[in-house]
């Protein structure tokens, strides 16, 4: 039977993922890891895989195994992984820290957690893709916005398995020509097939049903979605070509590179088109504010993607363009995150608390369970205070970054307080609260009450 | 009562035989009455033998065709648009939906903002008797719904029609589990 039921451990990975992000804000604010140490330092690395496993990974593993099987119609498969998953990517990724701690220098630890903590997020990482593999795999011929994760899950493999190969490497457990050249060349080609390939695609797709679902806009699949999801994974192909070729000639590696480039600007002026289309024949007048924030996402995916094609700006951004991968990693894809939380948390609760007795007793809206007025103020803080970070990360200014990251925080910590008050139902009048028969939800985990249904 | 075909016109006729008899040659004929279908209508074309290569002409514009001899060499042969809608899905206990009987509750949700739709429908749903039907239009495919009619105990039938652009469910409502 088709239909999309509550994901039970989407909430607790949605709580873990936040927890990683506050987590890293404080080590950014703190003056921890890029800009006060290289771009390439242990610290820096510690800091990244933070962010991009503990914050965006777990973000988008659960946001997935809820949203996969409304892209599809058609039930999770394996539904019953989400927690030892989450749980191995969790341990895999405080091993992983654990291992740059120690090439910084911590004296307890052993540069051997690296190879460690990288099988066990593999293995996590690996019942995810299972999961949802095996989910659309039942559900062929893909609708098009299942085609933008399937594509971002093979990312996500590729990701994970040279991030394994960099570890083994790193903590010296192997001695490899190959190895070496792989770590010299294909740092880059990690990041992108991480940040660009597995997060950014996967949220693209995810948002090519999510927006017009929430604008009540028409979502009939148009050649330029065509193109957009053609010229993305014909870049993600290029960027797994150079991989190989890091190791055997790494000097053809630049012209495929540059042609991926060209191919995502492409993609990103083609989505950014579809975005706007959306926007413009939506049905519902006044849009919320998950939508207004997103598309403070999307100017700053597009501006990176933009600033990054030139080589002038990219140069100017620091090691590593180290300023457009902060806006592209705290303007697109913690913004567009954080803006959907803001929808996700609130409907997911409505839904688990609500949907027992909708029909027979009046119950609140799901706007009812926020504040838009309220969570406004802090998306302005985030999306200011991310401008004023990358700013800041351009002018070279440490001083400054801190503040900014500082500013970031807090807004970050508004944000999480107003979820945690959705969950809550803090917002609903007392009095229409809790009717008859309706749960108390669990700020973050399961319902545990519906172990017994299917 | 049947869901999926019930929006579906009566298939449009085409004798070519006049027209093969005089000397004429028909093939225009056809495209232009293609042309002039509406939204899921069949063709039902008649020939005197079987028009073979416009099968493939056929098959290119997204019809199937089921062809039989009706007796003198002449041939009948219906051509129906594959894409008519898309595929009914059925809840898992839904018996017979072409036996249902005819809604007694017909609702247009398609300017609902998402969930009150589904709101709509499962009050709706409680107003009324075991076995009577409810019809509705969604903006959506309902899927946060399927779930909760399920949970209790209603049957359900749906799919979108052939714009894609309104989805049609039909709700049989179950007997309240003791």
């Amino acid at each position: 039977m088709p239909g999309a039921t509550l994901s039970r451990w989407t909430m607790s990975y949605f709580a873990a993922a936040c927890l990683f992000l506050v987590i890293g804000e404080c080590m950014l604010a703190a003056g921890y890891g890029y800009p006060f140490a290289e771009v390439g330092a242990p610290e820096t690395l510690a800091l990244v895989h933070l962010v991009a496993i503990g914050w965006l990974g777990l973000l988008m593993v659960g946001a997935l195994l809820q949203f996969v099987p409304v892209l599809v119609a058609a039930p999770l498969r394996g539904g019953r992984l989400a927690a030892p998953a989450l749980l191995l990517i969790i341990a895999g990724l405080l091993l992983l820290l654990g291992g740059f701690g120690a090439l910084a220098g911590g004296p307890p630890l052993s540069p051997n957690l690296l190879p460690l903590g990288a099988v066990v997020i593999v293995a996590g990482f690996v019942l995810v893709a299972g999961m949802l593999a095996a989910t659309l795999l039942a559900a062929r011929p893909l609708p098009h916005p299942a085609r933008f994760v399937a594509a971002g899950l093979l990312a996500l493999v590729a990701t994970v398995l040279i991030g394994a190969c960099f570890a083994v490497l790193l903590s010296g457990a192997i001695e490899s020509d190959l190895l070496t050249a792989l770590v010299v060349h294909g740092v880059p080609l990690h990041a992108a097939l991480g940040l660009g390939g597995w997060l950014s695609f996967t949220a693209i797709g995810v948002s090519y049903r999510l927006l017009p679902m929430f604008m009540l806009a028409p979502d009939n699949v148009r050649t330029t979605t065509k193109v957009a999801w053609w010229a993305g994974t014909a870049a993600l192909g290029l960027v797994a070509a150079s991989v190989g070729l890091a190791v055997i000639e790494p000097s053809a590696m630049t012209g495929l590179l540059v042609l991926a480039m060209l191919l995502t600007l492409g993609l990103t002026v083609l989505y950014g088109a579809d975005a706007v289309r959306f926007y413009r024949k939506r049905r519902r007048k006044a849009v919320e504010l998950n939508i207004r924030a997103s598309y403070a996402a999307f100017a700053a995916l597009i501006a990176s993607v933009a600033m990054f094609a030139l080589p002038a700006m990219r140069a100017a951004a620091g090691e590593g363009a180290a300023a457009l991968v902060y806006l592209f990693v705290f303007g697109w894809l913690s913004g567009l995150g954080l803006a959907q939380l803001y929808k996700i948390v609130p409907f997911l609760t409505w839904l688990e608390c609500y949907g027992p007795v909708l029909g027979r007793v009046p119950v609140p809206r799901v706007q009812d369970l926020v504040s838009e007025r309220r969570a406004r103020l802090w998306f302005y803080l985030y999306y200011a205070a991310v401008s004023a970070a990358t700013f800041s990360l351009f002018m070279g200014s440490n001083p400054s970054f801190r503040i900014a990251a500082l500013a970031q925080l807090a807004a970050t910590i508004a944000l999480i307080v107003e979820f945690a008050r959705a969950r809550n139902l803090s917002a609903v009048a007392a009095a229409s609260r809790f009717p008859v028969g309706v749960p108390r939800p669990h700020l973050f985990l399961p319902p545990f009450r519906h172990r017994s249904e299917p | 009562m049947n869901p999926a075909s019930a929006n579906s016109p009566a298939p449009r006729e085409l004798d070519v035989r006049p027209i093969l008899r005089s000397g004429g040659e028909p093939f225009q004929a056809i495209m232009e009455a293609v042309s002039g279908l509406k939204p899921g209508q069949a063709l039902r074309l008649l020939a005197p033998f079987r028009p073979q290569p416009l099968f493939k002409v056929m098959a290119g514009r997204g019809f199937a065709h089921a062809a039989r001899e009706i007796g003198g060499g002449d041939w009948e042969v219906l051509f129906t648009p594959e894409e008519a809608g898309s595929p009914v899905a059925f809840s898992a206990d839904a018996e017979d939906p072409e036996v249902w009987p005819d809604p007694t509750v017909n609702l247009d949700l398609t300017e609902l903002d998402p969930p009150e739709p589904m709101v709509r429908i499962l009050s709706a749903a409680e107003s009324m008797q075991a076995g009577e039907v409810l019809f509705a239009l969604l903006s959506r495919e309902p899927l946060f719904l399927y779930p909760e009619l399920a949970k209790r105990g209603h049957q359900w039938a749906g799919n979108f029609d052939e714009t894609r652009t309104t989805f049609r469910i039909f709700v049989r409502v179950g007997k309240v589990k003791a």
